[in-house]
């Protein structure tokens, strides 16, 4: 199981967010992609419907309960390509919220706009995105605000448009990468302007 | 500032003169009539009001709001509806209804793109195309109650035609199938998760310099009476996203006279909203009507 470097370890202090090239490879990755698609195509009619009637997002399209589909998706949560990281960032005191096995339609807006996921006054929520496949900057790829973690950073200014964020930063990854992220600090989901829908898995720790 | 009430809908008895269709809401005896309006307006203060079409779309059934339009210049504007079997080619209905100035918009409740939001978006094959096609050429308004299976595809829309000035009805919300019902008033009822689904899809689009929302038909979704309290994280939702610079204030008149009251109505924003200072109530209670929509002066 791999364990940050003291660079890391800094660099995740300092900008609250680490890419990990490479976290999941190989078989491992192939059978990801597999159940991931397999999963998505039996859940997709549920989707279209709840859409309809208005009691899904049309915007994004999770796999309702992934952990009882397959064990695919369990081997992730305490998967070595990232878990020491995250027990080393925790101090070793960690827990699973949620899993989100997600696909982002194409779309010329975000369905999130910059935004923290807890504010400092409960306790430290860490996320893990897996790329599923390669997500290109213009892709819908994960953007932050490195810094803005801190307590004393202060709220990040409302912008239009979303690329517009003062010191944000955009991770494009290859199938297989991996960025943890502070989810104190300033996140979205930028804009997917390709042909291709993204396919990504967050999990969500504490 | 004026006091803009930015949609509501009025309709004559039944006649030759004023065809309309006719359903259990509006039957041919009911009238809630122009004159009406302006007296519950002149009580409470409301000084213009955008009338849209109700009754059928048309030409014929747009001859009572092209009446009052005419009758009282300066105090209404209009928006019209365009039939269905019309949208592939809609330019003649709309430029007819349009000629005078005073319909500056359309209505329409359906996008007409792929329900599936992972399938390709080509704005082109969307049945609505047309219709934002001549908008755009002409500077008309679109006016937006758009179905839950549609939302996901107005930003195509929108980036197609960034200059068409759209005004989302009703809070934004976007109706789901089954999800429609009557109250025991004989209106509308929306059951619809608040803050709704489509909020994904919606929201972004404050991106876009002339999006407008309607802070209106509280009465449809709320499960609440008056002032729809499970309603107000909502309403700071969409302040705080598009600015009071492109909300517009509105009562869906005639379906809230007995219950809430025309009064409540012109209320309800300091109840939801109580945190505004009076430049953002100015805008939301007329200020942002008067400038995206055009009204004229009062004594024009």
């Amino acid at each position: 199981m791999r364990r940050p470097t003291d660079a890391e370890r800094q660099e995740w202090e300092d900008n609250g967010v680490l890419f990990l090239e490479n976290a999941i490879v190989g078989e491992d990755l192939a059978r990801l992609q597999t159940t991931f698609d397999r999963c998505a195509a039996e859940a997709r009619r549920e989707w279209l419907e709840g859409i309809a009637k208005g009691t899904r997002p049309a915007a994004h399209f999770d796999i309702p309960k992934p952990l009882e589909k397959d064990d695919v998706f369990i081997d992730l949560i305490d998967y070595p390509g990232w878990y020491g990281f995250l027990m080393d960032f925790a101090d070793e005191d960690l827990i699973l919220l949620a899993p989100q096995v997600r696909t982002l339609p194409v779309s010329p807006i975000s369905y999130v706009g910059w935004h923290p996921d807890v504010p400092h006054t409960t306790p430290l929520h860490m996320k893990v995105q897996i790329y599923i496949e390669d997500v290109p900057a213009n892709g819908g790829a994960f953007g932050y605000v490195p810094g803005s973690h801190k307590p004393d950073a202060g709220p990040c200014p409302v912008v239009r448009p979303l690329d517009s964020m003062p010191g944000h930063k955009v991770y494009p990854g290859k199938a297989g990468d991996v960025v943890l992220f502070n989810s104190y600090g300033w996140h979205t989901s930028m804009v997917n302007r390709t042909l291709k829908p993204r396919k990504s898995i967050i999990i969500i720790y504490e | 500032m004026p006091i803009i009430d930015s949609h509501l809908h009025v309709f004559e008895k039944l006649s030759d003169e004023f065809p309309r269709e006719v359903n259990d809401q509006c039957p041919a005896d009911r009238a809630e009539t122009a004159e009406k309006l302006l007296e519950v307006m002149a009580d409470n203060g409301v000084d213009q009001a955008i009338l849209t079409q109700i009754g059928g779309a048309q030409l014929a059934h747009h001859r009572y709001l092209q009446h009052c339009l005419k009758t009282y210049p300066n105090r209404f504007r209009g928006i019209g509806l365009i039939p269905r079997d019309e949208w592939d080619a809609p330019e003649d209905h709309m430029d007819r209804l349009a000629e005078n100035g005073d319909i500056i918009g359309f209505r329409i409740n359906e996008i007409g793109g792929p329900v599936d939001p992972l399938s390709h978006m080509d704005v082109e094959t969307f049945t609505s195309y047309r219709i934002w096609k001549h908008a755009a050429k002409k500077n008309y308004v679109m006016w937006l109650y758009i179905r839950a299976k549609d939302a996901h595809q107005i930003a195509f829309m929108v980036r197609a035609f960034p200059e068409i000035r759209a005004v989302f009805n009703h809070l934004m919300i976007c109706p789901g199938e089954e999800m429609f019902s009557w109250d025991d008033e004989g209106r509308p009822h929306i059951t619809t998760p608040i803050p709704p689904m489509t909020r994904y899809s919606m929201l972004g689009l404050h991106e876009y310099p002339n999006i407008c929302v309607h802070l209106s038909g509280q009465y449809a979704f709320s499960q609440e009476a008056w002032p729809y309290r499970d309603l107000e994280s909502w309403h700071k939702t969409l302040l705080a996203k598009f600015g009071a610079d492109k909300l517009m204030w509105a009562t869906d008149f005639p379906w809230i006279l007995e219950d809430p009251g025309y009064d409540k109505l012109v209320q309800v924003i300091d109840e939801l909203l109580p945190d505004l200072n009076a430049q953002q109530k100015a805008e939301i209670m007329g200020g942002t009507a008067k400038r995206v929509l055009g009204f004229p002066g009062l004594a024009d």
